[in-house]
């Protein structure tokens, strides 16, 4: 990074971090907030301005605001009593159980049910689409094809990340070298892809990030489009 | 308003952080106890209206819960790590609504506690010191910015000040703020 834009992006951290880079600047910031660099200007301005916290007297908020966490995060769900559990367990031995079965003999009958919601394409140039990436039903679900070889060096991976909106990208796996692939979404994948109208790849060590948060060079965006 | 004697273990809050990436809801729920006081408390003196502040709450709780995987242990203490996320959910909120949080009488609900440090959050080394270099003026902007989060027009309005006066001290104590810490961590 020449000194010049490394001062202007640690002017711009700094401000981001304090509060006055405002609107449109403060958004196209974020974005660069994926390079490692701008992540560790950020992080270094965030430990010098903890100083400024001030020390204030709690005040406790009303319940209503971890209703409405909870329903917002379909916490309740997730809390199963025992039986329900043994039952989501013995359902979920099904489903594999099912889906071997399928696997193995290979059905012709399109077991796909989710339709195409959005669609993203990853592209260097107008010619050139490296990946296809198809969101399935409410975010459930993604396709991935490879429609052209994004040369890759040996040890190293491509891994595929939902930008949020104003929130942190979030890992949806690596993605394939050849061919194309199918995945069930985690929720929390599920919710970052929900928020977000961008998705990235970035150049990761082999078997993706391992901190949670792209550490490599951001290699291409490309923005999220209804179908 | 409830009083909090003594904040939770950072340890608590970290291994409650790392629970909430293993999805465990009930560590939510604990964390949520614990922290949403002084979060909520953070909120209402930059937000004001306790409405919004209530919406902001939720949004911060659903970020933490969204990112409790990248919160890294070691790296930053937990509470500090909360705190950050709830400023800039505010100042997305700020930005998304287009609040008009600008009306100079309306007071903040939250009282400041004493004039010393943040419990649970670190201040760097010598931060007192270095502050205490700046200016007044500069000082004040940065205060209003960083705890009220006040943008650069607001805090020329509060302040009664040049908009370009504000925005070049801010620039400057930023700067002089960086260069005072730096060369006192060299020193020690």
């Amino acid at each position: 990074m020449k000194s010049a834009n490394r001062e202007l992006l640690d002017r711009l951290a700094a401000e981001y971090v304090l509060g006055t880079l405002r609107s449109r600047a403060r958004r196209r910031f974020e974005r660069w907030l994926l390079s490692p660099q701008v992540g560790a200007l950020v992080k270094a301005w965030e430990e010098r301005l903890a100083g400024l916290e001030p020390k204030l007297a709690p005040v406790t908020p009303p319940d209503a605001v971890w209703h409405g966490i909870e329903e917002r995060l379909e916490l309740r769900k997730m809390q199963r009593r025992p039986a329900a559990r043994w039952l989501a367990i013995a359902a979920s031995v099904a489903f594999f159980v099912v889906a071997g079965i399928l696997l193995t003999y290979r059905p012709s009958v399109d077991v796909r049910q989710l339709t195409r919601t959005q669609e993203s394409l990853l592209q260097a140039d107008a010619q050139t689409i490296y990946w296809r990436v198809e969101v399935l039903g409410n975010h459930q679900e993604l396709e991935l094809h490879v429609e052209n070889v994004y040369d890759l060096p040996a040890g190293k991976a491509h891994e595929l990340w939902a930008l949020p909106e104003g929130g942190a990208p979030v890992s949806l796996g690596l993605l394939p070298k050849t061919g194309e692939q199918r995945r069930v979404l985690t929720p929390a994948q599920q919710t970052a892809l929900a928020g977000a109208k961008q998705i990235a790849v970035s150049l990761e060590p082999e078997g993706g990030s391992l901190t949670g948060a792209p550490t490599g060079p951001v290699l291409l965006v490309a923005p999220l489009s209804r179908v | 308003m409830n009083r909090i004697d003594t904040l939770p273990p950072e340890i608590e809050l970290a291994q409650l952080l790392q629970r909430c990436a293993a999805q465990d809801s009930v560590a939510f729920r604990t964390l949520y106890d614990k922290t949403s006081p002084i979060l909520f408390a953070r909120l209402l003196r930059m937000l004001r209206r306790r409405a919004v502040a209530e919406e902001a709450l939720q949004d911060v709780y659903v970020r933490i819960w969204q990112r409790a995987a990248q919160y890294e242990m070691g790296r930053g203490r937990a509470l500090a790590w909360m705190v950050t996320i709830a400023r800039y959910c505010a100042i997305d909120l700020m930005r998304r609504e287009r609040l008009m949080l600008v009306s100079d009488d309306s007071l903040a609900e939250v009282a400041d506690e004493s004039a010393g440090e943040s419990d649970g959050i670190e201040k760097p080394n010598n931060f007192d010191h270095c502050i205490g270099q700046l200016n007044d003026n500069t000082r004040k902007c940065l205060t209003l910015a960083f705890v009220e989060g006040r943008s650069h027009d607001e805090i020329a309005r509060l302040t009664t000040s040049p908009l370009g006066s504000v925005k070049s001290w801010i620039r400057r104590g930023l700067l002089a703020l960086k260069e005072c810490l730096s060369a006192e961590r060299q020193a020690t």
